[in-house]
């Protein structure tokens, strides 16, 4: 018998590249504070995975469309004057979940299905499935990797980046489809829950950690992996559902990462103390590290 | 248009929602105003582990107590985590989400079949509430109206003026923790009843829509009530033509979850003609980016 035959090696190997997926996005949807949208996109991805498949056509292609829908349509809302782009996203949640629950409500014995698209079933994972989220894995780096720049100008000093001659809302199209693409190929395989604990929380644990994009980026990329293969181990061991415990040891790892920053920040000599509260502390951190020579260099140009 | 009505579980659908409506329209104005949607979205999530500990430990009674320790817990946690800084209040709000709702998943999950019982907190069960469970929905509807008009003017207060507020003597803190143990309870009231869906889009949608019409935020309160009870009208009707005169099963949660959104979108063209006529379009500068979701 073949090793990959194992439900197991297919679930790591999923694990891996999922964690990967999740770690590279994680660290743009914690520092510009998008965590809202990407739980909002697991729901909203619903309604498009319920008809794809009711039509017989790929859930992941169904789930991107509808995705893409909602990422569009919160950009556009919270464009709008007195809407705030909380309840924007809101609002699209709600019709995202009504709408596939009323699809999913005409089908019948559909209720198992809508519960493994909640808490995931990587168990179940299939050759397909893993070879879809290797794609993905491979084109969203090379995509968030050509754009680093602006992306990081855009994100950090929007004002500057107008000034310098990007088109803010252009980029940030860039970035909401990069999550959007992520979240709707990962959600089939490690449900809606999961896949907001495994892009949030390794990346939230990275950031007290440095104060550069490339370093928070592979430290989130590893913690993600370790979470997935730490949870995988769990729920095989005690028999538990294996996205819960995925999600529950992103969790833990995050809560560690946490108080030993802060011990760390308490012996100064062991390491500078970084600033964590999100954006600003991050501003502070770019300026002394280069992307404030960045943001010159891309003035210059713009004004030339 | 009454008879459906004169049935008693559509009757007591229709009270269910009507009692829901009175004070989700106030509360939806502050969720609103202070930007709260997704921890009214965190709180549906995190009373799942608080039903499963509650219904393992004390049956179908237990249910009601373990959401609401499981809620208001989550307000405190929720709370603290904002004050003291350590991440970004929405990285925070998911991580709680997530690790409290895995944890109902485990506890679930040893269970030998459990996608009925998820299910069900999803969607709920409106066309079943007893008539115990309205009482415990009038005796929370009461509280939360009590605890709003005790509140509501330094709740209001802080929301427009941080600073003015803790200047004048509020305690922010407090202030913050009253809003959110007053959304966890609107939460407990509603989740059994109606799912999680139904009330995060019943805190979440009125308002949004109301504020296309006025910004005022009384109005907007009142606005938010009477659109709930009309969608919860007509969506309980809507669901009953589909399945009984066209056997189409239509759940009546989603169904007032759609009409509400509906209203929404077909008030968007009101908003844009009160703001064009209010002031100029804004300057690219002071437009609003995607990325300010705060929870």
């Amino acid at each position: 018998m073949n090793w990959w035959d194992d439900a197991l090696y297919r679930a790591a190997a999923e694990a891996i590249l999922a964690g990967g997926l999740a770690g590279i996005v994680g660290v743009q949807v914690v520092l510009r504070r998008l965590s809202y949208f990407t739980m909002a996109l697991t729901h909203a991805a619903f309604p498009g995975v319920v008809a794809a498949s009711l039509i017989g056509i790929n859930i992941v292609a169904g789930g991107i469309v509808a995705g893409a829908v909602m990422a569009l349509g919160v950009v556009a809302l919270s464009r709008r004057r007195g809407q705030n782009a909380a309840a924007a996203t809101g609002v699209m949640l709600s019709a995202g979940f009504a709408l596939g629950a009323a699809l999913v409500a005409t089908q019948k014995g559909f209720s198992r299905d809508l519960s493994s698209f909640l808490v995931g079933s990587i168990l179940t994972v299939s050759t397909p499935d893993l070879l879809i989220t290797a794609v993905v894995l491979a084109s969203v780096s090379a995509v968030l990797l050509a754009c680093a720049r602006p992306l990081m100008l855009t994100g950090f000093d929007p004002s500057g980046a107008r000034a310098a001659g990007f088109s803010t809302a252009t980029w940030d199209i860039v970035l909401l489809l990069a999550i959007e693409v992520v979240v709707v190929t990962i959600v089939p395989a490690v449900g809606t829950i999961l896949a907001v604990a495994l892009i949030v929380a390794p990346a939230a644990a990275a950031r007290p950690w440095s104060a550069r994009m490339p370093v928070i980026t592979a430290l989130a990329v590893v913690f993600a992996i370790a979470s997935g293969l730490g949870g995988l181990y769990i729920s095989n061991r005690w028999n538990v559902a294996a996205g819960a415990s995925i999600s529950l040891t992103a969790v833990a790892i995050l809560l560690v990462s946490m108080t030993l920053s802060s011990v760390a920040r308490r012996h100064p000599r062991t390491r500078p103390s970084v600033v964590i509260t999100g954006m600003a502390g991050w501003n502070h951190g770019v300026v002394h590290s280069g992307a404030g020579a960045d943001r010159a260099r891309a003035a210059d140009a713009g004004a030339g | 248009m009454i008879a459906p009505f004169a049935l008693p579980f559509m009757a007591r659908a229709l009270a269910e929602l009507g009692l829901l409506a009175l004070v989700c329209g106030p509360v939806s104005a502050l969720v609103f105003a202070r930007r709260l949607s997704f921890v009214s979205d965190a709180l549906t999530h995190t009373v799942f582990p608080g039903v499963v500990i509650g219904f393992v430990a004390g049956g179908l009674d237990g249910l009601f107590i373990g959401a609401l320790i499981a809620a208001v817990l989550t307000a405190v946690v929720l709370t603290l985590l904002s004050r003291s800084g350590a991440t970004s209040d929405d990285a925070s709000t998911a991580v709680v989400l997530t690790a409290m709702f895995s944890v109902g998943v485990v506890l679930v999950s040893r269970r030998s079949s459990y996608t009925s019982d998820l299910t069900s907190f999803l969607f709920g069960r409106i066309l079943t509430v007893t008539p115990r469970q309205i009482a415990e929905t009038a005796v929370l509807v009461a509280v939360v109206l009590g605890l709003l008009a005790i509140g509501a003017r330094a709740l209001i207060f802080r929301a427009f003026d941080p600073a003015g507020a803790a200047a004048a003597g509020y305690r922010i803190g407090w202030l913050d923790l009253w809003l959110n143990v007053i959304v966890a309870l609107v939460v407990v009231a509603a989740v059994r009843a109606v799912g999680t869906i139904l009330v995060v889009a019943l805190l979440i949608v009125p308002a949004a829509a109301a504020r296309m019409i006025t910004d005022r935020l009384a109005t907007m309160a009142v606005l938010s009530t009477v659109l709930i009870l009309a969608a919860g009208y007509a969506g309980l009707l809507a669901s009953w033509i589909a399945s009984v005169d066209y056997g189409i099963a239509l759940t009546s949660a989603s169904t007032v979850v759609l009409l509400l959104v509906l209203a929404y979108v077909s008030l968007i063209p009101i908003g844009v003609m009160r703001s064009r006529r209010a002031r100029p379009a804004l300057s690219p500068a002071a437009q609003r980016s995607p990325h300010e979701l705060v929870g």
